[in-house]
């Protein structure tokens, strides 16, 4: 019957409800849930309003999905229900040179804007490590960062605008143009729990004149984190500001060959873009900062193919580091930059603690730990230790001043970590938000909102 | 009502909205000359003892300070770290960092700096209940939940009260430099052109025709050019360079250039955004995204012109911003027109908005423009928030 109805509003095409085609889409780069009733593949904001509409009526949840690289379990229907996948959504709507903006579908991927723009000499800043597949939408839905999100910020610094399918299936338009709430803001991030975005107006940096880009070896993680905290110190901000340690750097370069030392105990990737004569008193600064704190090694990239080689090497490391064990759980925390240091000796603790390894590789100038604990599933043991780690490190995280994510989002995974840093009022607060536009709690159910614990209704 | 901590202001506007009382908030009121007065009676709550700083971070680049403390102040303490946030708003020894982000302001820099609610990591407010809402924290990267401290930048007020704000700082740019330049007839387009088109952008660049009063400067046949660099001393000649050699292209003659008191001479292009004659003058804000700004500038000054008003103009040729400021003799006199030329105004610019004067009729004119497509979503927001219309009543966008 839902099946049906759906054929009939969107056509045979845009329709999956075969369990052998439905079973991929229980899954996330985090976590596996429920195989959903139906998968639609809409062409248009008008389709995914349909589909709404039909699936209020039938009572079935919705879950937006852009590529399912998602690392808390955002885009996993939970309950089931219905999947809108926006694979065929992938185009450039509108490019304004001029005003360095651009409309997109959110299926487009994350790379393929910055790919398409380049030859304006523009291009769309935040990068996640997994721009190659992840999708506008999804960035969108969780707010994406990246390592050039250091200096340009998020992806809703990057966002001017929304078109939105409420759960009634209306569609509406956010702009960041004249007055009114800034619903931009309130969409952006929300995981797909507020609206389904269906087009963006997004923001196009102009291509810098002139890149540079810099490895930095030390003795131990502790002296790297102790120099990045002096980088920002010193009001230094490059426009990345990259962390690995000997774990990653020996995984990566075994994959990639990249240009990594192996034998330090960590490593900054710094890049800095702008102008030319400002990139050296740059060098200068940055130089003086990392040798002061123990460096041991300091390096240039001398052309362009050795950045790529570098950058290619950073962006894959969670692949390389797929040769170094059965599994691996990534945790994403931030802290206050100075704090890094402590941070990262917590870290280490509680993988010690467990007997497990870890390895860094992650966002050290927003003080954005990407710490990897790696494990075999097949043993409960290590499963077991993995999970407390992963929950020491999240408090510590909170107990320094932090926040439980720095850019993965909370999805269905870390829900009931809010309670460790917002207060029954402060959620209530939010749920205020989420009355409006989903009151039934019909898109991507069961994220976001710790369990039971949702909204206590603050009324006067 | 003057509370000096979050509690009592807590206390004060819990026990408003229980009582039916209306409360008008009041940070620096410089920027009182946006939107609707509020709908009367009220109580006034001033934010003016809700200055504290609460946590300075220089190393963090982070600062965490009340919504009632001026922006003069905290810059002042963020410039001994040599740091600063670029909010670009008017008569900053007077506003206030709540009153500015809550009335969304945006400044001449943002093209290259951001916007004021990019530089918002956390929030403290209170809500019309009462509720101690907090979101965010001191951390520059949280994906935690919804965006709450960015809702209340720009809703005036109306969902809850900005009793703090988190925000990110950034290294203040050790050299400043503006060029001031009288536009010979025929220059006026190449030369905006060239200027928002070079490599390096400079922070801020104007048309400006009037506001002799407020602005530096002197008119030439087809107004002035004042263009804002900033950066470090190599940075500083490079753009200088360029700068003249693109203006020189256009066929503008060598400028006047500010180094010691280029700040200051920014400072009051800022001001004139909000600049009034007393009661004979009010002030739009147009946003000229995608068209040619040249020409919605001269169309509006031609509109003026008919109603035989006076027209101040200030173009951020960076952001495709208008700043049009009408004026008459006096008070009596722009009382005959003003709602005349609203409308027409508005027929050519539905998105005008008023930003300032203090005439009147004011108040009666269509200082919103046109509603947003998602009204009735801002609309149920507000119910959510405050359903006895108790914050701000009737100040903002569609009677909010
Ligand atoms: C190897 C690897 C590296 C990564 N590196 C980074 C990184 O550097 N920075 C970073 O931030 N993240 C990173 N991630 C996490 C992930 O890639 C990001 O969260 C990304 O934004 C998800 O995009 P997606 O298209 O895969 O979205 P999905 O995983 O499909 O969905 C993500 C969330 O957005 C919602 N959503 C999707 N589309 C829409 C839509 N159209 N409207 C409304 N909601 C929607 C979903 O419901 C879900 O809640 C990485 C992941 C991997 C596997």
């Amino acid at each position: 019957m839902l099946v049906s109805r759906l054929l009939d509003a969107v056509g045979a095409d845009a329709v999956k409800f075969a369990p052998e085609d439905l079973s991929v889409y229980a899954f996330d780069g985090y976590t596996q849930g429920r195989a959903p009733s139906a998968v639609v593949l809409p062409r248009s904001a008008a389709d995914v309003s349909a589909v709404v509409k039909i699936a209020r009526e039938f009572g079935e949840p919705i879950v937006p999905r852009g590529a399912g690289t998602g690392l808390c379990g955002g885009a996993v229907p939970i309950e089931g229900g219905i999947v809108i996948s926006f694979a065929r959504m992938n185009r450039i709507l509108e490019l304004d040179v001029r005003g360095r903006r651009a409309r997109v579908q959110p299926g487009l991927v994350n790379l393929d804007l910055s790919t398409r723009v380049a030859a304006h000499d523009l291009f769309f800043a935040p990068d996640p490590s997994s721009q190659k597949v992840s999708t506008i939408g999804g960035n969108i839905g969780t707010n994406a960062g990246g390592p050039h999100c250091l200096q340009y910020g998020t992806t809703v610094n990057h966002v001017l605008g929304l078109e939105i399918v409420d759960s009634f299936g209306e569609v509406f338009t956010t702009t960041l143009d004249g007055a009114g709430y800034d619903l931009t803001a309130a969409l952006v991030g929300s995981e797909g729990t507020l609206g389904i975005v269906t087009s963006a107006w997004v923001r196009l940096q102009r291509l810098p004149e002139s890149v540079r880009v810099w490895v930095a070896a030390f003795p131990s993680i502790d002296a790297a984190s102790e120099a990045v905290s002096a980088i920002v110190a010193a009001g230094i901000i490059p426009t990345a500001l990259e962390m690995m340690d000997r774990v990653i750097a020996q995984a990566v370069e075994a994959a990639f060959h990249a240009g990594y030392p192996t034998d330090a105990g960590a490593i900054l990737l710094i890049e800095n873009a702008g102008f030319e004569d400002d990139m050296r008193a740059c060098e200068e600064g940055l130089y003086r900062i990392v040798h002061a704190n123990g460096a041991l090694s300091w390096h240039t990239a001398r052309s362009q193919s050795e950045r790529d080689a570098l950058w290619a090497g950073r962006k894959g490391a969670a692949g390389a580091v797929g040769r170094l064990a059965q599994n691996y759980y990534l945790q994403d925390v931030c802290v206050p930059r100075s704090k890094l240091p402590q941070a990262l000796r917590a870290v280490e603790a509680a993988a010690r603690e467990h007997r497990l390894i870890v390895g860094n590789v992650f966002h050290a100038g927003d003080g954005n730990l990407h710490p990897m604990i790696l494990y075999d599933k097949r043993d409960p043991l290590q499963v077991a230790g993995v999970i407390e780690t992963g929950n020491a490190i999240l408090s510590s995280a909170v107990a320094l001043g932090g926040t439980v994510s720095g850019e993965h989002g909370i999805g269905y995974e870390k829900r009931e970590a809010m309670t460790q840093i917002y207060s029954t009022g402060d959620l209530a607060t939010m749920a205020r938000v989420r009355d409006v536009f989903d009151p039934t709690l019909m898109f991507n159910p069961e994220k976001i909102f710790p369990s039971g614990a949702r909204c206590p209704e603050v009324r006067a | 009502m003057t509370p000096s901590s979050v509690e009592e202001l807590s206390d004060v506007v819990a026990s408003c909205n229980r009582s039916g009382e209306r409360i008008a908030i009041e940070g620096g009121n410089t920027l009182a000359g946006m939107g609707v007065p509020v709908r009367a009676p009220y109580a006034h709550l001033r934010t003016a003892s809700l200055t504290a700083v609460v946590e300075d971070a220089p190393t963090d680049l982070v600062v965490a300070a009340q919504g009632g403390i001026t922006l003069r102040n905290l810059a002042t303490q963020l410039a001994a770290h040599g740091t600063h946030i670029p909010f670009d708003a008017p008569l900053a020894h007077q506003a206030t960092l709540g009153g500015t982000l809550a009335a969304g302001w945006l400044g001449p820099r943002r093209h290259l700096y951001g916007r004021p609610r990019d530089y918002v990591i956390g929030s403290v407010a209170v809500l019309a209940d009462g509720t101690i809402a907090r979101a965010g924290g001191m951390v520059v990267k949280n994906v935690s939940g919804y965006d709450m401290s960015r809702l209340y930048v720009g809703a005036f007020g109306t969902l809850g009260i900005i009793a703090q704000a988190n925000m990110k700082t950034t290294a203040l740019p050790p050299h400043a430099r503006i060029f001031i330049a009288p536009l010979p007839e025929g220059t006026r387009r190449r030369a905006l052109a060239s200027v928002v088109s070079l490599r390096i952008a400079p922070a801020a660049a104007f048309w400006v025709e009037g506001f002799h009063q407020s602005i530096d400067g002197e008119d030439g046949h087809e107004g002035r050019l004042i263009v804002l660099l900033e950066g470090s001393a190599a940075l500083l000649e490079r753009s200088t360079r360029d700068l003249r050699s693109a203006l020189g292209r256009a066929g503008v003659p060598e400028t006047q250039i500010l180094d010691t008191g280029a700040r200051e001479a920014f400072g009051r292009i800022v001001d004139a955004y909000v600049s009034c004659l007393g009661e004979r003058s009010v002030t739009y804000r147009i946003s000229a995204h995608g068209q040619s700004l040249v020409d919605r500038v001269l169309a509006a000054r031609l509109l003026a012109d008919r109603f035989e008003l006076r027209a101040d103009t200030l173009a951020d040729a960076m952001n495709d911003d208008i700043i049009l400021r009408v004026s008459d003799l006096d008070s009596h006199a722009l009382g005959a027109k003003i709602a005349m030329f609203d409308d027409a105004f508005h027929d050519d610019e539905p998105g005008a908005t008023v930003v300032a004067g203090a005439h009147p009729q004011r108040a009666s004119l269509n200082v919103w423009g046109e509603l947003p497509d998602a009204f009735d979503r801002m609309r149920a927001l507000k119910a959510r928030f405050d359903p006895n219309g108790t914050l701000n009543p009737g100040r903002f966008i569609g009677g909010i």
